[in-house]
């Protein structure tokens, strides 16, 4: 299976967060906390990049840890499936 | 052959997995400084070991040893005991952390946190109770097990279910010991220096202030207590002793 384009990978996070009743920002530099979109959330997305791609994503908190912004999740999911 | 009944005998000759930085080095240095001789192993052996050892050379017995190597661990031990006389102690030290969400852990990342923190001490344990017997010695093994065991915290299933076990294995082991070994754990909470490597200083505080002694863990906090499981008479068996400052009651 092929990777996943950021527009792709943004289109998923939109469901999660329509699942929520919530609708995702068109600015990248939106903040997570913001949104409400919290680290479960973010497990939740990546799992459904996984089955798009084919293969699994793991990978330490650490990282997560950084993620502020929506641009933050897209380039980390981004950068994680091309390793 | 008759039940020896009397108190166990103080650690002589103690065996120390992960000994070469942090709690496990302080572990060899309060151990060297009761009188008691030490064999100590690590993935590597730290400039600060191997000056132990070179100053000590009859009391300190350190070899670079990988501890899911089997062979090389019962190699280990047999060479300490060579080198040193009977081994009549263990301390269950090294560990490998985790901080990673289960669904985001790779099977073999787990499986190797299972081997590394669960059954590589249980063989070390196995192999160290295995010449103790032989030999026809009573002894001491503590095992350094964790908070996470008793309390639950993200990021560290995997971990838990090790140090989880291995409580277990160590209440069990106290029982099939029966006079011939006390069994025991030392559970620390959060070292402040692994804390501050993984935290923002933010959540650092956040800890420290829902913790009722104020003090996040540091090893001399858990020296005296491995010490005491060592060297003397309290007849305590089978139990779990949690250092946290107090932050999971």
């Amino acid at each position: 299976m092929s990777l996943l384009t950021r527009n792709d990978i943004r289109g998923l996070m939109a469901e999660v967060v329509a699942a929520q009743g919530k609708r995702l920002p068109d600015d990248d530099g939106a903040l997570l906390r913001d949104i409400g979109f919290r680290s479960l959330d973010f497990s939740e997305l990546a799992l459904r990049v996984e089955d798009d791609i084919g293969h699994e994503l793991n990978f330490d908190a650490p990282g997560l840890r950084q993620i502020a912004s929506v641009g933050d999740v897209l380039e980390f999911l981004d950068s994680l499936q091309r390793m | 052959m008759s039940e020896d009944l009397t108190p166990i005998p103080p650690a002589s000759c103690v065996v120390v997995s992960g000994g070469s930085r942090g709690l496990g080095l302080a572990l060899v240095q309060d151990i060297l400084g009761r009188g008691a001789r030490v064999a100590a192993f690590a993935r590597s052996v730290t400039p600060e070991l191997a000056a132990l050892a070179a100053e000590h050379p009859e009391e300190v017995y350190v070899e670079a040893v990988d501890i899911t190597d089997v062979r090389a661990v019962e190699a280990f031990v047999r060479a300490a005991g060579n080198r040193l006389g009977p081994i009549d102690a263990l301390v269950n030290n090294a560990a490998a952390g985790q901080d990673s969400l289960l669904v985001h852990t790779a099977p073999d990342r787990i499986a190797s946190l299972i081997e590394t923190n669960l059954t590589a001490p249980l063989l070390l344990t196995r192999a160290v109770l295995r010449r103790m017997l032989a030999g026809g010695r009573r002894g001491r093994i503590v095992m350094i097990t964790s908070v996470c065991a008793q309390r639950g915290y993200s990021g560290l299933v995997v971990y838990a279910a090790a140090k989880g076990a291995l409580e277990a294995a160590a209440r069990t082991l106290a029982r099939e010991m029966h006079g011939r070994a006390l069994v025991n754990c030392v559970a620390p909470g959060f070292f402040a220096s692994e804390m501050s490597s993984a935290l923002g200083s933010e959540q650092l505080d956040t800890i420290t202030r829902r913790t009722p002694s104020g003090r996040l863990v540091e090893p001399t906090d858990i020296v005296p207590l491995v010490r005491t499981l060592l060297f003397e008479d309290t007849n305590l068996n089978g139990q779990v002793l949690t250092v946290d400052g107090g932050s999971s009651i």
